[in-house]
C-alpha cells in the first residue's frame, strides 16, 4: 500500500498540529492550576482581600497562558496552512514543528504557575505590597516564557525555510533534531526560571524593603537559568542551517538526531537545577539582605557547577553533528 | 467580583485602544492588512480575558464536578475562539497572519506594561 507525498503531508500536519496542542497544553495547565490552587489557600488565610487575590489570580493565569496560546498558533498554522510543492523533508518539517513547539511550552507554563501562586500568597500575608508584588510576579513570569519564545522561533524558522534543496536523507533527521534540541531544551530553562520567580515573590512578602534587591538577584539567577535553553536553540540553528551532505546511510542520520536529542534532553536537567539555586539565593537575600553580595557569589558559582552537564550535551551534541 | 469586573475594564479598554491606534497608523502607512489582523487579533484577546475572569466566580464555592465542567467548558470555549483569527489570518489574505498572532498577546502585552511602566518605586532599604 502506497501514499502520495499529499497524503504524507496531510498525516504529518495532523500529527504535528496533534502533538504542537497536546503537550502545550500541559504546561500552561498545571501552571494555572498550581496558581489557582495557591489562590485558594490565599483566600482562606485572608477573605478579606480575595478581591485583590482573584486579580492576581486571574493577571498570572493570563499570563502562564500565553505559552499554550504560542502552541495554538503553530497548531493552527499547521493544520490549516497548504504548503507548495511539498517532499518528504516537508513531512519531518511538520513533525518536528509540532513537537518543538509542544515540548518548549511546557517548562514557560508550567514555571510561569510558580510566581503567580507565590504573589496570591504573598498578597494575603501583605496586602500593602500587592503592587509590588503583582510587578514582581509579571517580571518573573515573562522571563518564563523566554524558552517557549525559543520554540516558537525555531518553529516559525522550520515551517518557513524552504529546505527542497537539501538530500532527504540526513536532512530529516537534522530537522527533526532540531525540533527536539529546542524543544526539549527549553523544558529545564522554564520550570528553572519559574522556581527562582516564585521564591521572589515569597521574599517580598516576606521582607517588603528589600524588593529591588530581591528582584534584581532573581533576573540575574533567571538569566542564567536560561542559558540551557540558549544552547538548544544554537543547536537547533546549527542542524537547520548547516548543509549536509547527501548519505546513504542512516548512521549520518541517527547521528544528528542524536546530537538534537542529547542537547535537547541535556538542558533539562541544569535548568532546573540552576532554578533551585537561584531560589534558595534569593530567598537566603531576603531574609539577609547584608550577605547579598556573598550570596550572589556562591549562587553563580553553584550555578556555573551545575550548568557544566549542560555543557557536555553540548559538546557530545557538536562532535555528533561535525565530527562524527 | 466588582474588583474583578474593574480589572478587566481597565485592561481591556488600554488594549482595545492601542490596536485601534496601531490600527489606524498601519492604515495611513498602507498597511491595511497588518492593522486589520492586528485588531482582529486583539478582539480575541480581549474577548479571552473576559471570558477567563467572568468564569472565574463560577468555579469557585462549587462542587468539584461543576468546576471541573466549567473549568473545561470555559478552557475548550477560549481556545475555540482563539483558533477562529488564527484559521481567518491563514485562509483570508486580508489579514495579516504575524499581526495576528500579536494581537492575540495585547491583554499580555497591557498588564506587563501597566505594571512595569509607570512607577520605578521600592528601592532596599527605603520605606514603601
Amino acid at each position: 500500500m502506497s501514499y502520495e507525498i499529499q497524503t504524507w503531508v496531510r498525516v504529518a500536519a495532523y500529527l504535528g498540529g496533534g502533538l504542537a496542542m497536546g503537550f502545550g497544553a500541559i504546561g500552561a495547565a498545571i501552571g494555572e492550576g498550581h496558581t489557582a490552587a495557591q489562590a485558594n489557600i490565599a483566600v482562606s488565610r485572608s477573605p478579606k482581600n480575595s478581591g485583590d487575590i482573584f486579580k492576581s489570580m486571574l493577571v498570572g493565569q493570563a499570563v502562564a497562558e500565553s505559552a499554550s496560546i504560542f502552541a495554538l498558533v503553530i497548531a493552527m498554522l499547521l493544520l490549516f496552512t497548504n504548503f507548495a510543492n511539498p517532499t518528504y523533508i516537508t513531512v519531518a518539517v511538520m513533525i518536528s514543528a509540532g513537537l518543538c513547539m509542544g515540548l518548549g511550552a511546557i517548562g514557560s507554563g508550567v514555571g510561569s504557575g510558580y510566581p503567580a501562586g507565590a504573589a496570591c500568597i504573598g498578597m494575603s500575608r501583605q496586602p500593602g505590597v500587592a503592587n509590588k508584588l503583582t510587578t514582581n510576579m509579571l517580571i518573573g513570569s515573562a522571563v518564563c516564557q523566554t524558552p517557549a519564545i525559543f520554540a516558537l522561533v525555531t518553529s516559525f524558522i522550520l515551517l518557513f525555510t524552504n529546505f527542497s534543496d537539501r538530500p532527504v536523507n540526513p536532512t530529516w533527521a537534522a530537522i527533526l533534531g532540531a525540533g527536539l534540541a529546542s524543544g526539549l531544551g527549553a523544558i529545564g530553562s522554564g520550570i528553572g526560571g519559574g522556581l527562582v520567580a516564585e521564591t521572589s515573590c515569597e521574599g517580598i512578602a516576606r521582607q517588603p524593603l528589600c524588593s529591588q534587591s530581591v528582584t534584581n538577584i532573581m533576573l540575574l539567577g533567571q538569566a542564567v537559568t536560561q542559558t540551557t535553553a540558549i544552547y538548544g536553540l544554537l543547536v537547533s540553528f546549527i542542524l537547520m542551517f548547516k548543509f549536509m551532505p547527501a548519505s546513504d546511510t542512516i548512521s549520518s542520520a541517527m547521528a544528528l538526531l542524536a546530537a538534537g536529542i542529547c542537547m535537547g534532553v541535556g538542558a533539562i536537567g541544569p535548568g532546573i537545577g540552576e532554578g533551585v539555586t537561584a531560589r534558595s539565593a534569593v530567598s537566603a537575600i531576603s531574609r539577609n539582605k547584608d550577605a547579598t553580595a556573598s550570596i550572589t557569589r556562591v549562587m553563580l558559582v553553584g550555578q556555573a557547577v551545575a550548568e557544566s552537564t549542560g555543557i557536555y550535551a553540548l559538546v557530545i551534541a557538536l562532535v555528533l553533528i561535525f565530527v562524527v | 467580583m466588582e474588583v474583578l469586573r474593574e480589572t478587566q475594564k481597565k485592561y481591556c479598554s488600554k488594549a482595545l485602544v492601542i490596536s485601534i491606534f496601531f490600527c489606524v497608523i498601519c492604515l495611513a502607512a498602507g498597511y491595511k492588512s497588518i492593522g486589520k489582523g492586528f485588531v482582529l487579533g486583539s478582539i480575541f484577546s480581549i474577548i479571552n480575558f473576559i471570558i477567563m475572569g467572568e468564569t472565574l466566580p463560577y468555579r469557585i464555592g462549587r462542587s468539584k464536578k461543576k468546576t471541573i465542567f466549567v473549568s473545561l467548558c470555559s478552557i475548550g470555549t477560549r481556545y475555540l475562539l482563539m483558533a477562529v483569527p488564527i484559521i481567518m489570518s491563514i485562509r483570508m489574505e486580508q489579514f495579516n497572519f504575524f499581526s495576528v498572532i500579536s494581537g492575540l498577546f495585547i491583554v499580555q502585552v497591557v498588564l506587563m506594561f501597566s505594571y512595569l511602566l509607570p512607577k520605578q518605586e521600592s528601592n532596599c532599604g527605603n520605606q514603601s
